[in-house]
């Protein structure tokens, strides 16, 4: 054993200045963070130029809808549409305008979901990606409004959607008007699609509850993010309900895949790749 | 002064920093692999935390490892000693941004001289002479039209390149269009940056390398050249100083040159300007180092200069206390780099147990090494075990020293190249002085 076996010189410290900087070594929060899937730290910039996909294990973090368009759209492309449209407590549930103020201070700000339009490796195309962060997601009044306006005019101008989702749901504080948005929004898909129109929807982590069974599901082309939690109510709850023991990998986009909900899963680092060549083969659209 | 020091490294370089510190007065901080439990570093710390796996990629690589052994410890500086993250611009801007400081130039010059075409570009402007050659090729025909002007032979190299891989020696147009594919995957695999440049192959040339070292105050010392001119496969294994083949207005010039570079580009701490030199005498910059490298102890015997020392002061903003006329080039100094391969099976790296030891001693000799007898060479690092350097008045009085100590070394279970090496020492090209960088190629020696 080689430890232990050298003595310690006595020398004093070299100069008289001493290194004294306050606060000692740390590591500032925002610097780094833990995959969830691996448990390997990572460093947020280096996370970032990845795609905000683990390097390691290939994790796709949960990103944010102004993100996403920025990584999806090509640059200085991307017009946004209706961003004045905002929730508001049309019910007078309690406690909701505080959660709604509350939201509006993270991050995310008010965006609740991101419409407009936008180019993709040159195809011009309608795009809208949803707010994780905003009250995880959840579809509103607001939401619903803002997505059917996108299909709507998307129908007029004859422009392809693309659609990435991630939502825990219709939201709970908006009842019944929350509820109507599943209907509308599928009326304005429908319409869409009637006019011949291509409609491609990327399921990210996670797309649950009335986003799953409304405008989610009803794209033409499914595609899904890997290792994203799809389905409508949470595994949990199924289980307690049917006594029954699930699947593993229950509700994941692969197996999703293999029953045949999803077409494809797609990589966050090949995606746009993947949505140009969809966009370019369905329009004709020359570059 | 920093208190405490972490050296982010193994072998006989962490030794070396590691000593270096002990007689400062530094407490140290060892950070090792699991196959490195046993390693002599490891013992002479006065600190040690377990950073991963055997695999440097898992280990000494593992930025976050290594961040988090300096902040648990208190650390307020990392040595990177060579190799591993000495070089990694992100690594130096991660210590900045945990308050520890980088033993080494700013995050930014790393970047900059890290990308071999921006170095080159760099040091055109800093009006250094730069090997002929092309910018960035982006595709198939632009290299071609590049490789019309510049004629063949040439090198196609990776801009983000480094330990040889990434660079194919083009002979004739018939080779071109396979070089180039194959270099730009190699290049994207190893380093995730397929961008190439094309360079003229120069044959028979010297490899003359400069020693600077620059403080936080514009202060640039020139610490004489060193000539590596005796390589195999592009491995340095012996290095000499001063060079026998410059001649002192060919130095004096060359250290102008350097002085200036290195105030252009705002340079601070250790570092090494690469140039090679042609049967003329006329120096082209090839790259530059930007850390503590392996020869570094030739430069220290001659101008009695620690180098880790004053890498160390200059990091914690103190100013060189010395010009290079306070430093004049003493004697001459050889190295000799001892590792761990056997010549007989065409160099096959190899490691095993050391059942003897025995080290060369005298007056004037030295020996770095992390060895010690029973200690277990493990497989998954650099071959390099050892430097045995020897410093007299004269060149040749320095080559009968060297040829005295290595019969002296004796390092039993374990296949190594002193044998070669003497023979090496002996050969005429050696004794003259006049040996290039391809001399062992065209003696068949590969």
């Amino acid at each position: 054993m080689i430890r232990g076996i050298f003595r310690h010189p006595k020398n004093e410290l070299e100069g008289e200045i001493k290194w004294n900087r306050t606060p000692g070594p740390s590591v500032p929060e925002e610097m780094c963070v833990t995959c969830p899937s691996c448990r390997k730290m990572l460093f947020r910039d280096a996370l970032a130029e990845n795609s905000d996909v683990c390097p390691r294990c290939g994790w796709h973090f949960q990103i944010s809808a102004r993100r996403r368009v920025a990584l999806i759209a090509d640059e200085g492309t991307f017009q946004e549409r209706d961003a004045d449209i905002a929730s508001r407590n049309l019910l007078g549930f309690p406690g909701y305008d505080e959660k709604l103020r509350r939201a509006r201070r993270t991050e995310s700000g008010s965006d609740e979901v991101v419409c407009g339009t936008c180019r993709i490796g040159g195809c011009p195309c309608c795009l809208f990606a949803m707010e994780p962060a905003f009250m995880m997601g959840s579809m509103g009044t607001a939401v619903g409004e803002k997505i059917t306006r996108l299909f709507e005019f998307a129908e007029k101008s004859r422009l392809p959607v693309v659609g990435f989702t991630a939502s825990g749901g219709a939201r709970m504080q908006e009842g019944i008007l929350a509820l109507m948005q599943m209907a509308k929004t599928s009326g304005a898909v429908r319409r869409h699609s009637d006019a011949g129109l291509l409609y491609v929807a990327v399921l990210t982590n996670p797309t649950t509850g009335g986003v799953t069974a409304s405008f989610a599901m009803e794209a033409d082309i499914i595609l899904a993010e890997p290792g994203a939690l799809i389905g409508f109510a949470g595994p949990r709850v199924i289980e307690q309900t049917m006594r029954q023991k699930l699947p593993q990998g229950f509700q994941s986009a692969e197996f999703l895949l293999e029953k045949g909900f999803v077409d494809r899963i797609s990589n966050r680092k090949t995606q746009k790749a993947l949505l140009s060549r969809l966009l370019e083969f369905h329009a004709g659209c020359t570059k | 002064m920093f208190s405490k020091i972490l050296i982010a490294n193994r072998g006989e370089i962490a030794v070396r920093v590691i000593r270096a510190c002990r007689e400062m007065g530094i407490s140290t901080v060892a950070v090792y692999s699991e196959a490195d439990r046993d390693a002599l570093h490891v013992g002479l710390a006065d600190e040690c935390y377990c950073i991963g796996p055997a695999r440097a990629k898992d280990s000494y690589l593992n930025m976050s490892a290594v961040l988090s052994a300096a902040i648990v410890s208190g650390a307020q500086a990392i040595h990177p000693g060579y190799g591993f993250l000495s070089e990694n611009a992100e690594f130096a801007r991660l210590c900045a941004k945990c308050g520890i400081a980088f033993i080494g130039p700013s995050p930014e010059v790393l970047a900059r001289m890290g990308d071999k075409d921006e170095a080159k570009r760099t040091m055109k402007a800093a009006s250094v002479p730069v090997i002929s050659g092309s910018g960035l090729v982006e595709n198939l025909s632009q290299a071609k039209q590049a490789a019309e002007k510049i004629g063949y032979p040439l090198l196609m190299k990776a801009r983000a390149g480094g330990g040889g891989r990434g660079i194919r020696l083009i002979r004739s147009e018939r080779e071109f269009d396979k070089a180039f594919f194959q270099a730009s995957e190699e290049a994207n695999n190893a380093f995730g940056d397929g961008g190439m440049y094309l360079e003229k192959y120069m044959t028979g040339v010297k490899h003359i390398e400069v020693q600077v070292l620059c403080d936080s105050f514009g202060h640039v010392v020139c610490l004489g050249e060193r000539d590596c001119s005796m390589q195999r496969k592009n491995q340095k294994i012996m290095e000499e100083s001063p060079s026998p083949g410059v001649s002192s207005q060919e130095r004096e010039k060359l250290f102008q040159i350097c002085e200036h570079a290195m105030r252009t580009i705002g340079y601070t701490g250790a570092g090494t300007v690469e140039f090679l030199m042609d049967r003329d005498g006329k120096f082209y910059f090839m790259e530059m180092n930007t850390r503590l490298q392996v020869e570094h102890p030739v430069t220290e015997m001659v101008t009695g200069v620690d180098l880790v020392k004053w890498q160390i002061r200059i990091a914690a903003g103190l100013p060189l206390d010395f010009t290079a006329k306070d430093v004049p080039v003493r004697g001459h100094a050889i190295e000799c780099r001892i590792n761990a391969e056997n010549p007989k099976e065409h160099f096959r790296p190899g490691g095993g147990k050391v059942t003897m030891l025995h080290l060369p001693g005298g007056p004037s000799v030295r020996f770095d090494t992390a060895l010690y007898p029973d200690y277990f060479i493990p497989p998954f690092y650099d071959s390099l075990i050892g430097k045995l350097i020897v410093h007299a008045r004269t060149r040749e009085e320095a080559v009968r020293k060297m040829q005295a100590a290595l019969c002296e070394l004796v390092i039993e279970g374990v296949a190594h190249n002193g044998d070669f090496l003497l023979e090496l020492l002996q050969d005429d090209a050696f004794q003259s002085g006049r040996y290039t960088t391809s001399c062992l190629a065209e003696r068949g020696c590969l």
